[in-house]
């Protein structure tokens, strides 16, 4: 609990820090729209956010980040494989595409279902090759946040990275330019704005599930879901990837 | 069986089945891999209900070691009692949130919970973890049971709840008994 309690007190502090920079730079640009500040419109930074297009489908980040420029982006893949190498958004369009729609389930209890495309991230692998010490992913993001997967959990079907979201380029919410969807796993086990994948040999924890009580593994358990988009309705969830609606 | 008030067990009905045998715990993962030798697992696991099984793996088990699994009539009744009780050991609902506000599954040595105790000994059917059944409903297996979690608004499992799960599917929250 000791330990909780210093950690709320530096997230407050750190975010605290973040909302006082959006000040600053609203004001900068010559904004005075509180519902700008608010939803992060109009300025240079995304994050958290449930107001407008969104209360459909909440956002949520570990820290508000500045927006990532999709020219100068490059996806690093590194540690434990034959060929790390950098991935520009333009290359990952030579890839086997793949469309589908899922439900996102959050450990907070709501759901809500879109359409998602990319690739299986066994496309990436032909061109690293991971070695074979090689368990799982930590993925690096651009709120800081990080995630680590198995490599069996990766290599699940119907696990992607997205880099698109009903056939338009992901969002600036929705973690552009791209985003790791694995439908049986909660939400905070589907990184978004991933800077980097790093191959490891030993189950890494992730940020929440480092701090706070989100389990490693991060399987969706039998109980209530809310989809957002049935008015928050309780429907029973039996586990796992939610396909009954 | 069932209840008038759980939109996916109604409605309540009687029902009257011939006697069968059911175990006292669910399968370990030492007593899982002592049939199924390529079955790992964590080391101080081993008194820990096995999970990460497919139906099949799990009948499979069942019928090395000479059973089945049970229908869910059989695991609800065995839950439950001739009384029709909400939990294996009575109306009440616990007090105690067993690990409240933490998302995942925390597994525990078979029958360490004292309290979890069916009308016939039966132990671990509202906690731990769910379980295969034998029956079927709309092409998936039916799953009977409750975990040790109260994740938010997750309740404590009833007697009745059920749950539908593709028999190919494995999870870490899902394992299994046998009956005969």
């Amino acid at each position: 609990m000791r330990t909780l309690e210093k950690l709320s007190r530096r997230l407050f502090l750190e975010r605290g820090f973040w909302a006082t920079t959006l000040i600053f730079w609203s004001w900068f640009r010559g904004s005075s729209n509180a519902e700008e500040l608010h939803t992060y419109k109009g300025t240079d930074f995304i994050g958290k956010t449930r107001e407008g297009e969104y209360e459909n489908f909440y956002i949520n980040f570990w820290k508000p980040m500045r927006r990532i420029n999709g020219q100068t982006w490059r996806l690093k893949i590194t540690g434990l494989c034959d060929a790390p190498q950098s991935f520009t958004l333009e290359q990952f369009k030579s890839f086997t595409a793949t469309t589908q729609s899922s439900r996102m389930k959050c450990v907070e209890c709501w759901s809500a279902r879109t359409q998602w495309s990319g690739f299986s991230i066994n496309e990436l692998e032909k061109l690293v090759r991971p070695q074979p010490e090689a368990k799982g992913v930590l993925f690096h993001c651009g709120d800081k946040y990080k995630e680590y997967l198995s490599r069996e959990a990766l290599n699940q079907d119907r696990v992607l990275l997205a880099h698109s979201m009903n056939g338009q380029p992901l969002s600036d919410a929705h973690g552009f330019p791209l985003r790791l969807i694995a439908p049986s796993k909660y939400g905070y086990k589907n990184p978004k704005a991933i800077l980097e994948m790093e191959y490891v040999s030993e189950h890494q924890y992730g940020t929440w599930s480092k701090i706070g009580p989100y389990s490693p593994d991060g399987t969706i358990l039998p109980g209530t879901d809310h989809p957002l988009e049935f008015n928050k309705e309780p429907r029973r969830i039996s586990g796992g990837e939610i396909t009954d609606y | 069986m069932g209840d008038n008030n759980d939109p996916y067990a109604t409605p309540q009905h009687t029902i009257h089945l011939d006697s069968y045998s059911i175990d006292l715990f669910e399968v370990t993962n030492e007593e899982f891999a002592k049939q199924l030798p390529q079955h790992s697992f964590w080391k101080g696991a081993g008194p820990h209900p096995v999970t990460d099984i497919t139906w099949l793996e799990a009948q499979s088990y069942c019928l090395k070691v000479g059973k089945r699994l049970p229908t869910e009539m059989e695991w609800e009744k065995a839950a439950r009692g001739g009384d029709a009780r909400l939990y294996p050991w009575g109306n009440k609902r616990p007090r105690k949130k067993a690990h409240s506000f933490y998302s995942g599954l925390i597994k525990r040595r078979i029958g360490l919970n004292k309290k979890d105790i069916s009308p016939y000994g039966v132990r671990d059917m509202a906690g731990s973890v769910w379980e295969w059944t034998a029956s079927e409903v709309e092409g998936k297996k039916i799953t009977r049971g409750g975990l040790w979690n109260f994740h938010l608004e997750y309740e404590f499992s009833k007697t009745f709840d059920r749950n539908l799960v593709p028999s190919s599917s494995k999870f870490p929250f899902l394992g299994f008994r046998c009956a005969r």
